[in-house]
């Protein structure tokens, strides 16, 4: 028993020491890095849904859904979190849905490891393409020139497959989630 | 939970974001240990079966130790900062378990590749993999956390042991003086990782 | 080595003679992993010498007290604690770059540099060496690494510090983007590993050193 206590003492010291180190240093900043986290998915709500005062985290067939709120309290959208297998990893976004949820009204990908100078730019104005869509309907993604009236978006040259990943990510989504949104109106 | 998801994940790690030549992760042993095939091929069966143990162990840690206690006190998160310290701790302790476990009951087994344990434990590819699993939205259930780990360690002895192949030719070769040991085996390496480029896509 | 170095002459040997990457071949997978951009190389050697400095400070102080055969559990408690504090710092204050950087701040646990130096200058020597050496070798690493992030970063995507430096000829759908992607880190550091032994073979031939 002396030999035990002789030998690791300080191993047991150093760890309780650490440990009180570490409690203050996450009690200091935690509050901070919440903010971070939440002000980085408050900036992409914000970007596919147009007016955002407060928000409602709600949990809509296993998809984390933001039922956005304006001043007045009146529904101004909703914002659906979704992942989904990209080209080289998954893809994370949100997709904002009008009210009545007849609309896209934007999409933002948040997280992604798609190939710099091509994939990824699905991350920038390319996804700009996806507002006002008709989000009752499949939405594709083609080569070449696209016809909003049939619910088409424009490839990006060279990363065709991205471009369908996340064509295809936005569409189940919405396919799944938009039938419940009714409920928690 | 379909048999595609876990197929998806599998290939994913084993290959498309391969831990060593996308993900960076065991370039030292990558570098020193792959020097001859059955070498490579000793570390690669070691390292897939830490990792496996490893991932395992660590998703418990979060799901059945750490969650719980913050949730108990109102914060799920309220003890992650004790992750880091506290993954590092238990892959060291597993292989200690482990080395001692096989060296008692699988004798071949352990003069196989148990001479390879003690250096895993700084192995990035271990805790990386325990790191990721932690951190990707898709291994949040124990299944897909031990199938990640598993397809992490295999592709790892597929990156190692095809390297040493190729390393075995290149002493052969006449490799300028300046290139010689370390930047001929990254400039191979890198040709390789080029090769594994070519796996993107197949996720689906 | 067998006469005792001044404290400058570690600094130095860490930073040049014994730099950990370029020379040692320590630490390989962040150098790898983060040097997209000089940004991330940046940050990732600050919170790698900030970790060194203070794991080689603790081990120093404490190096009498030290058990041999729990050590290696010391210098892993400490450096693990060390790194958390330096992703909560990271998370906090520079959250764009810490997201970037994604797991290989934790990983700095398992980079062997840190533990290399505990091991082999910090339990044996007094505290103002070791920081010495700390501070070398973490400015060494930091030097390597941002050598490969500007690099990497002018070739794959004609920017340093995100400003652009190469003319729009360049940009426009002719950057090696091979350079940003896991290749381009594995065949630039070969080169560059290298070009630094071949100087170091002229100047071994010469007669300086």
């Amino acid at each position: 028993m002396k030999k035990f206590v002789d030998e690791s003492w300080l191993v047991l010291v150093m760890g309780v020491v650490f440990a009180c180190l570490l409690a203050g240093t996450q009690t200091s900043l935690e509050a901070r890095i919440l903010e971070n986290q939440a002000r980085a998915l408050n900036e992409a709500i914000a970007e596919v849904v147009p007016v955002v005062d407060t928000m409602e985290t709600l949990t809509v067939d296993g998809n984390t859904v933001y039922k956005c709120l304006d001043k007045e309290g009146n529904l101004a959208g909703w914002a659906v979190d979704a992942v989904g297998t990209g080209f080289v990893d998954k893809i994370r976004l949100v997709a904002g849905l009008s009210p009545d949820g007849s609309r896209v009204t934007g999409i933002k990908v948040i997280e992604d490891l798609e190939t710099p100078g091509l994939g990824n730019k699905i991350e920038g104005e390319w996804a700009d393409q996806y507002k006002g869509l008709d989000a009752s309907r499949k939405i594709e993604a083609i080569k070449g020139e696209a016809n909003r009236d049939n619910n088409e978006v424009q490839a990006i040259t060279g990363a065709t497959y991205s471009s369908t990943y996340v064509t295809d990510i936005v569409n189940d989504v919405i396919e799944r989630v938009r039938p419940m949104l009714e409920e928690h109106r | 939970m379909s048999i595609g998801v876990l197929v998806g994940i599998f290939l994913s790690v084993a290959l498309v974001n391969n831990l060593v030549l996308a993900g960076f992760l065991g370039i030292c042993p990558f570098l020193g240990v792959s020097r001859k095939v059955d070498m490579a091929f000793g570390m690669g069966c070691a390292v897939t079966f830490v990792i496996t143990i490893s991932g395992v162990v660590t998703w418990l840690i979060v799901h059945a130790i750490l969650t719980p206690i913050g949730n108990a006190i109102g914060n799920p998160g309220a003890l992650y900062f004790l992750k880091y310290v506290a993954f590092i701790m238990v892959i060291a302790s597993m292989v200690q378990l482990v080395e001692m476990y096989l060296k008692k009951f699988f004798p071949p087994l352990y003069t196989a590749f148990g001479v390879f344990l003690p250096l895993i434990t700084t192995n990035c590819a271990i805790l990386g993999a325990c790191l990721y699993i932690d951190m990707k939205p898709e291994t949040q259930n124990l299944l897909n956390a031990a199938v990640y780990a598993f397809g992490g360690g295999l592709g790892f002895m597929l990156a190692i042991t095809i390297m040493a192949g190729i390393r075995e030719h290149v002493r052969f070769s006449d490799v300028p003086k300046c290139l010689q040991g370390a930047g001929i085996t990254l400039l191979v390496a890198g040709i390789l990782a080029l090769a594994f480029t070519g796996f993107t896509g197949i996720g689906k | 080595m067998a006469k005792e170095v001044s404290n400058l002459e570690q600094f130095k040997d860490g930073v040049l003679g014994n730099n950990p990457v370029l020379v040692q071949l320590l630490g390989m997978c962040p150098t790898l992993a983060v040097t997209n951009s000089l940004e991330n190389a940046l940050v990732m050697g600050m919170a790698a010498t900030f970790v060194v400095v203070m794991s080689n400070l603790i081990t120093s102080t404490l190096r009498n007290l030290i058990k041999p055969h729990v050590r290696i559990l010391i210098f892993t408690l400490t450096i693990a604690t060390f790194v958390t504090i330096a992703d909560l710092t990271l998370k906090a204050y520079i959250f764009e770059v810490s997201k970037k950087l994604g797991a290989f701040v934790p990983l700095i646990i398992v980079n062997c540099m840190i533990i290399c130096r505990a091991e082999v200058v910090a339990i044996k020597k007094g505290v103002a060496k070791s920081l010495a050496d700390a501070f070398g070798i973490g400015i060494g690493f930091t030097l390597a690494l941002s050598i490969l992030g500007v690099v990497r970063e002018i070739l794959g995507s004609g920017t340093l510090m995100n400003r652009q430096v190469l003319p729009d000829a360049f940009l426009d759908g002719h950057t090696w983007v091979i350079m940003v992607l896991p290749p381009g880190a594995f065949l630039t550091l070969g080169v560059v590993v290298g070009v630094v032994n071949h100087v170091r073979a002229r100047g071994a031939k010469g007669g300086a050193a």
